[in-house]
């Protein structure tokens, strides 16, 4: 009996104290933000870094998608997602709703990454001159301002009007919603302004993907982030300041029309596929080009080859499409940034807004005669001339998300197309419900 | 938990205190009152001694009573007990028992080491014995068999897959994104229910549009349990029952006690069922002819030459298949298989006055309803109770579970490539079918042929799980007025899961795009709790008895999930390295949870109950690890019909009663951290800042509970009535709230607000015939809840579901938690609630001349809303069985679709359900040497129901229930249910059960 006792009392007692281990239990799956901004390795800087360029690419199938569809550029069709062909083109009473992924998902995805880019430059302050030195610093907080202003423009091109925020560092509270699009492009431009400034002179030890390809060092950043600049300072209307931009960019009237910064994909491990990538010719998840896109074009503008005629036509609610879109040919191929064919159309937009037409007629014909057209023989006035640039942009930069921002742009949104009775081209998207969540 | 039949920890208790006079010998048979069967496994003991002894399968007992003893009693689960004055040097001879219909003297566990007679008890426990859990009309699972069973609780199948899966809410909403589902315990042991997704969303990419939670709705891990093996359920409802279980306890606790040996022979028994099962409902299809053929295409009057061209070509194809005789009902292709069902039962149970064992093997093996799904379970089972000397008892537990569920590919998906959303849009007129070389033709109406995708993927779920656990009581001391006794208890319980979805490259939604996956997930996970308690029981006399506990608990949980995703297959090839890209995922969660406790409980003439305790409780998945939250319980009942001034005979119990306890939830794993999540590119690695924001003070949600209700026995127990109301309040909930999406976040965990549930629970448990050929017992339940959000700090916001347009769970201020809101001619509005008005059940068993039984459960469900998005998508895919029906003017289809009208997909999902019946024979055997026991039945499981929801069933979750949240993916929350995304079709079963008893 006393045996017995002594026996289990030691053994409960063995196993409560073994049991009763102590502390905290921290992450075990990933770091933690905290952790990484007050006390940062070079390898959390650069890991940051690729997380921001990474980061850019989620939910961009969607935005492009999204303007693509109500630009009438292409119709999505979804065997399980309807409201590609519902909501997005105003289908019967249907509206663009505030809350649904076609908005919130790009939407928070690109603030995503701006929250990303302060915490990288928040890591980047705290870091101790041993893992970068000052002019190092400069290339990480330059390369951060450049993507913030760029991924704000692509939420302004979505909502326009309905309004925006600019995101604010680590911690501050937020600022109100900006329903001036001009307002939120200044910010735009004043981010990329200070970009442009730690740019100068500074030094890029961290990595890149191939997508920058040619534009990894400070020199290269730099020009892609004039590059930037000069697309918003076109939408601003600021035709000099958009030219000054273009020459620190990598604008090259006579270089190849795809040079530029792109977002890498691939299917390697670990990485993301590019799913605007549909192989032609399948069935429930579709990419068509508007019917328009085809009947439009003029004949032999080799642009037509951005879509390929599908070997049979397919419909969903009401709509038919007969061209897949090519414009990417696998799930490894990379999506453009901004390259130098859009960079030649801003020169050609700056000069006949500036009344420079031979240049910019010079600018068209170069676009022209690289798509297997003749010199532009059309009138030589200002009107006329952008509606040839228009052409050139719905051609040229096709599923590139810039047809319904040009249109938008050119107050032209009422030329678009409605397939079915109750259509409806939409000019913006709402503010996403959850901006009222404060 | 009832006491063990075989009264050995009963006799343990007692202390041997009494010299040893001269002895008499007793003798003589126990029978039941009314049938005269005789009773096996009765106690008898000589009141205040260890001295007892238990009766034979013949209901013969022989015990050796010391002279001078004055009492003796009787007693059995499900009798009444009984006290025997003998007169010196007499015999008692035969015995009979008196049923207990009201379950008066059932001993119900309240605390962790104490328990009471159900008529002192302050709270409503529902208890369910073996014949209403595997009695009737057996179901696949162990957690569908506790649908209708359970007043207080909604209990929704997500999914008709093979495997389970059930979302049990007890007394309506308890948390919305910590955990809310019950916390289960089998013999003291935490039994794991986490749902863990499979990755089929790499494949579906369900969760990258609409909504981001997963949506692979795998199936719960409780449904590993085998329900042969149980003896009894115990619910505990809520906090003011299951208090003393702390931090896990706020969604209610289910504690299940397998079945135990006993002294006496050894019992073999052998049971076998046959069935099969077939779909429940299928929704049908559309029949088209030339014309909706052509209007496939775009509409008859659209100008658009390729237009018209299209019409011509969709008509000319239907025309073919039609003159062919090609046009396919793909819907009971896919869905209208006949699914056999073979489960084979097999226990030993026997022991000595030392040991007792229970020793049992299972397999169950069922077809799904669905070419290539099944499920198939093997469990092995051993309870050995031991007793070490007078004092000392041991009892220990082993489970070895071996499950295996081929679910197929259903519910939502972005990808056109789920059974559902192909078929939601492929008309009947193509033909789907393999040529003769075996080559499935491609669908052009959807992105999988969905024949194909049957025929060649896999999605198995496999586990080997391992339950085993300890109960050790030592009774420390002993005297006249006092006991003391010492409870130590300990459970281990892992399992490793292995998931391997495998869709080869020559499918049609993978040839072009990824060209095939294999995706594997293995998880190991293991639990462990352990707790001591010291019980004192102080009888200063025979109408004070006061009972003291005090214990401390501790539980821990380590969960490994690592998935590998292959991508572009090497032909006819699933493992990992055949491929040319493997992308790996990694999740690990850790828990260490303790808790102290007190409980004192008070019982006055048998009549007064008190009872009071305090739980202090901490967690390291807590914003402060080391802070102690403090739960309190009370609770009072009074039993009037117990005290000296009651005249009324007919009325053998009447008591009032109240209790109120407070319990947390604690915060899920993580949500203290803002994690940066891998995000590579181009071979370089990076971490992203997730769009989820931590909150490191995040503390546990905290559930005060306050029940009161009356019960009422009468005429000895033929009219029992149970009467609840409670008000359970959440505070401090727990939510995943929106913030706007410029803050670089999309939700945050934050403590935001309170909640609250109000209902009432009825039972009424009647006997109205008991003649000694014929018995009828009749149990009618009612009950309701209604939930509340009644504060909430933060804006409302949509929380569920696919967005405004569709409808969605919306949480808001003064309204209820399980509103649905959607966008109504462009605004937002009221359109439905997902909360039944009430439900109710009918439980009767009827037994004619002893042997012949049948029993059968019927439940109603009145009220409650689905988003039907199946009915959506199948609009959409133009092959909705009622699409040409006309609406407003219009195809209803079109009408519906193009509404602009979020209401009309939310629908009513009431129903009237039969649930189980089942028709029992045991046949009466003549005196034989081998066989005690042959009993036949036919049963039926969900075969009848009456609804007027368009759907493969009103009971449906695409979300599932429990299902885990990783870093890189979103679990489900406690709201999501009912959302109906092209399921797997619910199945009913019909079978023939033989039983042989050696």
């Amino acid at each position: 009996m006393k045996n017995y006792f002594s026996i289990i009392t030691a053994a409960v007692a063995l196993l409560l104290m073994s049991a009763c281990q102590k502390g905290e239990i921290n992450s075990l799956n990933t770091p933690v933000v905290g952790n990484i901004t007050s006390n940062p390795t070079r390898s959390d800087l650069f890991n940051l870094v690729t997380g921001i360029e990474s980061g850019m690419r989620n939910n961009l199938a969607g935005y492009l998608d999204g303007v693509g569809v109500i630009g009438r550029e292409i119709y999505r069709f979804s065997g399980s997602e309807p409201r590609y062909t519902t909501d997005l083109l105003g289908g019967g009473s249907r509206v663009l709703d505030n809350n649904t992924f076609y908005l919130t998902n790009p939407w928070g995805s690109r603030y995503q990454v701006m929250r990303q880019c302060f915490i990288l430059l928040e890591a980047t302050n705290n870091a101790r001159t041993a893992i970068a030195s000052d002019v190092q610093k400069k290339a990480f907080a330059g390369f951060a301002h450049t993507i913030l202003g760029y991924q704000l423009l692509l939420n302004i091109n979505m909502t326009d009007s309905s309004g925006a925020r600019i995101p604010v560092r680590n911690g501050a509270a937020l600022g109100p919603i900006i329903t001036d699009p001009g307002i939120v492009m200044d910010s735009v431009l004043k981010f990329l302004e200070e970009g442009k400034a730690e740019l100068t002179g500074a030094d890029v030890m961290f990595p890149l993907s191939n997508g920058f390809a040619g534009f990894k060092d400070a020199a290269g950043l730099l020009r892609f982030n004039r590059a930037l600049a000069a697309r918003v300072l076109i939408y601003k209307k600021q035709w000099a300041a958009a030219l000054t931009a273009l020459n620190e960019s990598f604008f090259d009237l006579n270089g190849s029309l795809n040079t530029g910064v792109y977002h890498y994909f691939s299917t390697n491990g670990g990485d993301l596929a590019n799913t605007l990538y549909l192989a032609p010719n399948t069935n429930g998840e579709v990419r068509v080009s508007h019917p328009s896109y085809a009947t439009n074009i003029i004949p032999g503008d080799d642009r037509l080859t951005k879509t390929a005629l599908r070997n049979a036509p397919i419909s969903q609610n009401g709509l038919t499409g007969s061209r897949d879109v090519v414009v990417w040919n696998s799930l490894n191929a990379p999506v453009s940034i901004i390259r130098n064919e859009e960079l030649i159309l801003i020169y050609a937009e700056a000069k006949i807004q500036s009344n420079a037409i031979p240049d910019a007629i010079t600018a068209l014909n170069r676009i022209r005669s690289l798509h297997n057209l003749t010199p532009y023989a059309g009138a030589i006035t200002q009107a006329a001339l952008i509606t040839e640039l228009l052409y050139n942009r719905r051609y040229s930069l096709f599923m590139e998300g810039h047809r319904w921002v040009d249109l938008r742009r050119y107050n032209l949104l009422g030329t678009l197309p409605k397939d079915r009775p109750d259509d409806d081209v939409w000019a913006r998207y709402p503010l996403p419900q959850s901006e009222s969540n404060l | 938990m009832h006491l063990p039949k075989t009264g050995l920890l009963v006799l343990l208790f007692l202390c041997n205190t009494l010299a040893l006079f001269a002895q008499q010998n007793i003798s003589g048979k126990i029978r039941d009152a009314v049938n005269g069967k005789p009773i096996p496994g009765v106690t008898v003991r000589v009141q205040g001694t260890n001295r007892g002894a238990i009766s034979d399968a013949s209901g013969n007992y022989t015990l050796a009573v010391p002279s001078g003893t004055a009492t003796l009693i009787v007693s059995f689960t499900g009798y009444k007990t009984q006290t025997i004055k003998m007169t010196p040097g007499s015999n008692v001879g035969d015995i009979t028992m008196e049923e207990d219909f009201a379950k008066l003297d059932e001993i119900v566990v309240t605390g962790l080491a104490t328990s009471v007679k159900r008529s002192n008890l302050a709270n409503t426990v529902v208890t369910i014995n073996a014949n209403q859990l595997a009695g009737t009309a057996p179901a696949q699972t162990f957690d569908a068999a506790l649908s209708g069973k359970v007043p207080g609780a909604l209990i929704t199948a997500n999914s008709g897959a093979p495997g389970g899966g059930i979302s049990v809410k007890m007394r309506g909403i308890t948390s919305v994104f910590g955990n809310s589902q019950p916390l289960y315990v089998v013999d003291g042991i935490f039994f794991n229910n986490s749902s863990i997704p499979a990755g089929l969303n790499d494949v579906t990419g369900a969760a990258t549009a609409g909504n981001p939670n997963n949506q692979d709705n795998p199936s719960s891990r409780i449904a590993d349990l085998n329900p042969a093996d149980i003896e009894n359920i115990e619910v505990l409802k809520g906090a003011s029952a299951a208090a003393l279980y702390g931090a896990k306890a706020a969604a209610g606790v289910v504690i299940v006690t397998t079945k135990k040996g006993r002294a006496g022979k050894t019992k073999v028994s052998v049971n076998q069922e046959t069935g099969f099962a077939k779909v429940r409902h299928l929704m049908g299809v559309r029949t088209f002819n030339a014309d909706r053929a052509a209007d496939l295409a775009g509409s008859a009057d659209n100008t658009d030459p390729v237009i018209q061209q299209r019409r011509q070509a969709f008509r000319d194809q239907y025309n073919a298949a039609a003159a062919a005789g090609k046009i396919f009902d793909y819907e009971k292709e896919m869905y209208g298989e006949t699914g056999l069902i073979l489960n084979t039962g097999l226990s030993v149970s026997g022991g000595t006055d030392k040991t007792t064992f229970y020793l049992s093997g299972n397999r169950r093996q069922e077809e799904g309803i669905v070419k290539n799904t099944g499920y198939f379970n093997n469990s092995v089972r051993l309870n050995v109770d031991h007793k070490l000397t007078d004092r000392i008892s041991l009892g220990v537990t082993m489970n070895y579970i071996h499950s295996n569920a081929d679910r197929g590919l259903t519910n939502n998906d972005n990808n056109g490539v789920t059974y559902g959303v192909a078929l939601s849009s492929t008309p009947d007129f193509v033909d789907l079918y393999p040529n003769e070389l075996g080559e499935y033709p491609r669908n052009p109406f959807a992105a999988s042929n969905p024949l194909e995708t049957r025929d060649k993927m896999e999605n198995n779920e496999m586990t080997n799980r391992f339950v085993g656990g300890g109960n050790l009581e030592i009774r420390l001391q002993q005297s006249e007025h006092s006991s003391t006794k010492f409870i130590g208890r300990g459970g281990v319980d892992y399992f490793n899961y292995k998931t391997a979805a495998l869709f080869p490259r020559d499918l049609q939604f993978e040839e072009n795009a990824l060209q095939g996956h294999s995706i594997q997930g293995n998880t190991n996970n293991i639990n462990t709790n352990l707790g001591g308690f010291f019980a004192n029981t102080f009888t200063p006399n025979e109408n004070v008895s006061l009972t003291s506990t005090l214990g401390a608990t501790l539980e821990t949980g380590f969960m490994d999930n690592i998935v590998t995703v292959a991508t572009n297959l090497v032909a006819g090839q699933s493992n990992l390295d055949a491929s040319a890209n493997t992308t790996t995922r990694q999740f690990r969660q850790k828990y260490r949870d303790n808790g102290l406790f007190i409980q004192e409980d008070l019982s006055l003439l048998d009549a007064i109950t008190l009872s009071g305790g305090v739980r202090f409780d901490r967690s390291t998945n807590n914003g402060d690890y080391k802070k102690y939250y403090v739960f309190p319980k009370a609770a009072a009942s009074w039993n009037i019909a117990r005290m000296k001034f009651w005249g009324v005979d007919k009325i053998q119990s009447l008591k009032l009663r109240a209790a109120y306890g407070q319990s947390g939830n604690v915060p899920p794993y993580g949500s203290k951290f803002t994690a940066m999540l891998g995000s590579n590119i181009g071979g370089l690695p990076g971490v992203l800042v997730d769009n989820l924001l931590g909150n490191a003070d995040i503390e546990p949600e905290r559930q005060s509970e306050f029940e009161t209700g009356i019960d009422i026995s009468a005429w000895d127990g033929r009219i029992n009535l149970e009467a609840t109301y409670y008000n359970k309040r959440i505070q401090d909930v727990l939510l995943r709230h929106a913030l706007p999406g410029s803050s670089g976040y999309a939700n945050e965990w934050k403590n935001s607000g309170d909640l609250r549930n109000k209902g009432i629970e009825i039972g009424l448990t009647v006997i109205p015939v008991n003649t000694k050929n014929v018995r009828w017992s009749s149990t009618i339940n009612w009950w309701r809840n209604r939930s509340r959000v009644t504060t909430l700090l933060i804006p409302p916001y949509a929380i569920g579901a696919f967005g405004n347009s569709l409808g969605t769970f919306y949480l808001e201020e003064g309204e209820p938690a399980t509103q649905i809101k959607g966008t109504v001619g462009g605004e937002l509005k009221l359109i439905g609630n997902s909360e039944p008005k009430f439900q109710m059940s009918f439980f009767d068993e009827i037994t004619v001349f002893k042997n012949l039984s049948l029993r059968f459960l019927i439940h109603w469900k009145k009220g409650g809303d689905n988003i039907n998005l199946t009915q959506l998508l199948t609009d959409l895919g133009q092959t909705s069985f009622d699409y040409d029906d006309e609406m407003k003017g219009q195809k209803a289809g079109v009408y519906r679709t193009g509404a602009g009208d979020a209401s009309i997909y939310v629908q009513d999902a009431s129903y009237v359900r039969i649930r189980e019946i089942g028709l029992y024979y045991n046949v009466p055997l003549k005196r034989t040497n081998v066989v005690k026991g042959i009993r036949f039945g036919v049963s039926a499981n969900n075969f009848f129901t009456w609804t007027d929801y368009v759907g493969y069933d009103p009971e449906v979750s695409n979300f599932g229930s429990n299902t885990i949240t990783t870093s890189s993916s979103r679990g489900s929350n406690g709201l999501s249910t009912g959302v109906d995304v092209t399921p797997f079709p619910a199945s009913k079963r019909a079978s023939f059960h033989v039983g042989v008893d050696f």
